[in-house]
């Protein structure tokens, strides 16, 4: 049973964890735009006459 | 992740001042008082609401400061001189809330950013929650004294340490909104829900680390979740009643392409002033009201009117800001900015209606200080009792009184139940100025209708085709005539156009205003008009021939044109001595139109007001719940008595000036018979403005004349009985709401007190009558059409 000094700290530390994580990615905008991404591979991206591109792919706001 | 912010200076607001600014949210009233319309962040129970209304009156110069939580919006009446919009900002924001313009894009991004972190408390309390009740599974499940006391402490400190963020971040709305009624000394509905959670957090942490007595983090982790989720529901229900109002505004275009001499230029919609003229793309959405100047085009006006069919629109016709141009490129005069434009108006009247509360929750509101104390001391006093029996469960019932009393469902009851109604039957087209007017239909006995354009269709039909000419039938008449009448705008020629489709393309087409129409249908000049137009076919014939530079053949053959007369034809002759009064509709003849070609009259086309074909169904519908209905019109006796008898009106009276009209309403009045007059609103205003309830029927432009309580801009006379159905719900849901909420306290309070209902059952039990009270009043969402 002593194993418990040690399971309930670490499973109550990685809870903790676990929030400040999401903390962390929501604060980022993770979650700001889900359609972008999927939209990629929609986006030919732009280019001139001799076929150089003028912008990338991947444009992100 | 805090998102209150230092109360900003005085400057920081002194911007909105300038009138132009002002108007963005504002509009002048009249004797210089001004209507400001304010948008708040940080509302989360109503007496916060009541904490700002008490503290805008204060202020010098505000007449009417009302506050509605479903909107979160503040409409403020100020007298311009005395108080400046920027006073009011600083005033809201003074309190610890967030005010903005409302509508403005700082309100939009606020707004989502709110109810972005709003979710995220909810999820953090409900993660929380969820390790919290695993721990404590433990000290339930287990006997007495069964757990040695090291592990039932490392147990406690594992729920204190996940109770933490719940506390601190969670709970944050709660504890906050507490303190701020308390810094502003009033008692707000948070005050003792926070108190009730800081108690049981403080007592358990104690409890933890001095290992004694109980432990209620899970109750606590509970309590928040359930009252973020009825809180966070709340929110969402608020969003989809008014959800077609942000549509509406969502549809409305930034850029317009607006005439600059002969180019058009791209500007700001928010530039447009009346007299603009500007481009409309197929697709696009006109930006603001107007009229249209060039083009035909059709129109979806869906949103406003609620019917799917795109409406078609000619030269004249009138466009409403947020309507789809569908067809065709057209250009239009705008007749009143977007500020003052009919999606400015809806915004209003949804808004007003959200606002309303009955008289008798105002006198609610003004005791929920007083019973907030009450609570308070009753909290006391069970402490103190429960000394006496039972030491242990003393806190613990104190908490849960605490926590049951919360009068949110109280307050949410009415309000809930009326937005959803004013947005259930504006999906279907029908505009209510004021939700009062749900309330007074309801008492209402008589109901009196107006005759053309109301009970009759707006536009005209054609009755009957006399045919004058031996051989001719009458089909191939009304196809002559149809084919002539396409390209007129005039209301006689869209009913014959609409009585048959024209396969024959006319030439040489012209129309003489007032009179006719001349054309060359497979090489026959033909007349289509009044009595002497008709007749005076062989003079303009010779006059059109030459004008072609070649002779036609069929007019050149014709020697001398005999003309036909037909049994009714001198008496008309002698009427239409000025031609003009056939060809436009006399309010006192049918109207009549005459066709012609060279070899004389071919036939007369007879016309006639037509009811409208839900007259007869709506005014049974009427009788059936027991209203009595009356037709009253300025038009002759005879008219007025076939259309009564058609539609089954009882009481018809004819030949009524406005006047006669209002001395009826006031004669019904004065036999306790409530009036709903149901008019055009042009000719019957007096009378629309004296009936206890008014209703006009019309298209999307109605919207914009609006004196009228109800508009049934979907134009089905129908309607009227969805109204009174809705007002019937409306009223049924409202007491519902009402008794529910007052007996969930009624019965809670005692419970709590003799010690039955624990922390977290009177946690779930106050978010769960929230929640029922909302899901009750959505349900008015669903008007059937």
């Amino acid at each position: 049973m002593d194993i418990l000094f040690l399971l309930i700290p670490l499973s109550t530390v990685l809870a903790l964890l676990i929030i400040g994580t999401l903390a962390w990615a929501l604060s980022g905008g993770q979650f700001d735009d889900l359609e972008q991404q999927g939209e990629l591979v929609f986006d030919p991206g732009e280019v001139d006459a001799a076929g150089v591109p003028i912008r990338p792919r991947t444009t992100r706001p | 992740m805090d998102i209150t912010l230092p109360a900003p200076a005085a400057a920081a607001f002194s911007a909105l001042d300038d009138t132009a600014a002002a108007r963005e949210f504002s509009r002048p009233l009249a004797d210089g008082r001004w209507e400001s319309w304010i948008a708040i962040e940080g509302m989360d129970c109503a007496a916060c609401g009541q904490t700002i209304e008490q503290t805008l009156k204060q202020l010098p110069g505000v007449a009417l400061a009302e506050v509605s939580l479903l909107t979160t919006r503040a409409r403020v009446v100020w007298q311009a001189g005395q108080v400046s919009p920027s006073a009011l900002f600083q005033a809201i924001a003074r309190l610890g809330y967030q005010p903005f313009p409302a509508g403005s894009a700082e309100q939009e991004h606020a707004t989502r950013r709110h109810g972005r972190m709003l979710l995220w408390r909810l999820m953090v309390a409900a993660f929380c929650m969820m390790q919290v009740m695993m721990y404590s599974t433990v000290e339930y499940v287990a006997a007495p004294g069964e757990i040695p006391p090291d592990q039932l402490m490392l147990l406690r400190w594992g729920q204190w340490m996940l109770c933490i963020p719940v506390m601190l971040f969670a709970a944050w709305p709660i504890l906050h909104g507490a303190w701020r009624s308390l810094r502003s000394r009033r008692l707000g509905m948070d005050v003792p829900a926070a108190l009730g959670l800081v108690l049981a957090f403080t007592a358990s942490s104690s409890a933890t680390f001095d290992g004694g007595g109980e432990v209620w983090f899970d109750s606590v982790s509970m309590f928040v979740f359930f009252l973020l989720l009825s809180r966070w529901v709340e929110a969402w229900a608020r969003r989809r009643a008014t959800g077609q109002l942000e549509a509406l505004d969502r549809r409305l275009p930034a850029v317009v392409m607006r005439a600059d001499g002969a180019a058009f230029v791209q500007v700001p919609a928010a530039q447009l002033r009346a007299g603009d003229r500007i481009r409309v793309a197929p697709g696009e959405v006109f930006p603001a009201d107007g009229t249209l100047l060039e083009g035909q085009t059709t129109v979806d006006e869906a949103i406003l009117t609620g019917e799917s069919l795109p409406a078609a629109k000619g030269v004249g016709a009138s466009v409403v800001a947020g309507s789809q141009n569908v067809s065709d490129t057209v250009d239009v005069l705008v007749t009143r900015p977007a500020a003052d434009s009919t999606v400015a108006r809806i915004r209003q009247l949804i808004s007003a209606a959200a606002q309303t509360r009955p008289d008798w929750v105002r006198l609610a509101d003004k005791w929920a200080a007083a019973f907030l104390a009450c609570v308070l001391v009753l909290a006391v006093v069970a402490w103190v009792g429960w000394q006496f029996i039972d030491p242990t469960r003393a806190l613990g019932v104190s908490i849960a009184i605490l926590i049951v009393t919360c009068p949110c469902a109280l307050s949410l009851a009415a309000p809930a139940a009326m937005l959803s109604a004013t947005a259930g039957l504006a999906r279907h087209g029908i505009w209510l100025r004021e939700p009062a007017a749900l309330e007074r239909l309801l008492g209402v006995r008589q109901v009196a209708f107006d005759k053309t354009g109301t009970l009759t269709e707006a536009t005209l039909a054609l009755t009957r085709i006399e045919v004058l000419r031996p051989g001719l039938d009458e089909a191939a008449a009304l196809a002559c005539a149809s084919a002539m009448a396409g390209a007129s705008r005039h209301p006689l020629s869209r009913a014959l156009a609409a009585a048959d489709a024209a396969l024959v393309a006319p030439t040489q087409w012209r129309e003489w205003a007032g009179e006719g129409i001349q054309a060359s249908l497979a090489g026959v000049i033909h007349h289509l008009g009044s009595l002497p137009f008709a007749m005076a076919s062989t003079i303009s014939v010779d006059v059109a021939a030459s004008a072609n530079g070649a002779p036609d053949p069929a007019a050149t053959g014709t020697a001398a044109p005999t003309l036909v007369c037909p049994s009714s034809a001198p008496a008309e002759l002698t009427d239409a001595s000025d031609g003009a009064s056939i060809w436009r509709t006399g309010a006192d003849t049918t109207p009549v139109v005459w066709l012609a070609d060279p070899d004389g009259l071919m036939a007369c086309f007879h016309f006639a007001d037509t009811p409208r074909k839900d007259a007869a169904q709506t005014i049974a519908g009427l009788h059936a719940v027991g209203l009595d209905t009356a037709l009253l019109s300025g038009d002759r006796p005879a008219a007025v008595q076939a259309l009564a008898a058609t539609v089954g009106i009882r009481n018809p009276r004819a030949a009524m000036s406005p006047e006669d009209k209002l001395q009826a309403i006031l004669q019904w009045q004065a036999n306790r018979q409530p009036v709903l007059m149901v008019g055009d609103g042009i000719n019957d205003g007096p009378a629309l403005a004296r009936a206890d309830v008014s209703a006009t029927l019309g298209g999307a432009a109605a919207l914009a004349q609006g004196q009228a309580d109800i508009v049934l801009a979907s134009g089905r006379l129908s309607d009227l009985l969805q109204v009174r159905r809705t007002a019937i719900a409306a009223r049924r849901i409202t007491r519902q709401n009402l008794v529910w909420a007052a007996s969930w306290n009624a019965v809670s309070v005692p419970l709590a007190l003799v010690g039955w209902m624990p922390p977290w059952a009177a946690g779930i039990g106050m978010a769960a009558s929230s929640l029922l009270v909302i899901g009750n009043g959505l349900r008015l969402l669903r008007v059937k059409g």
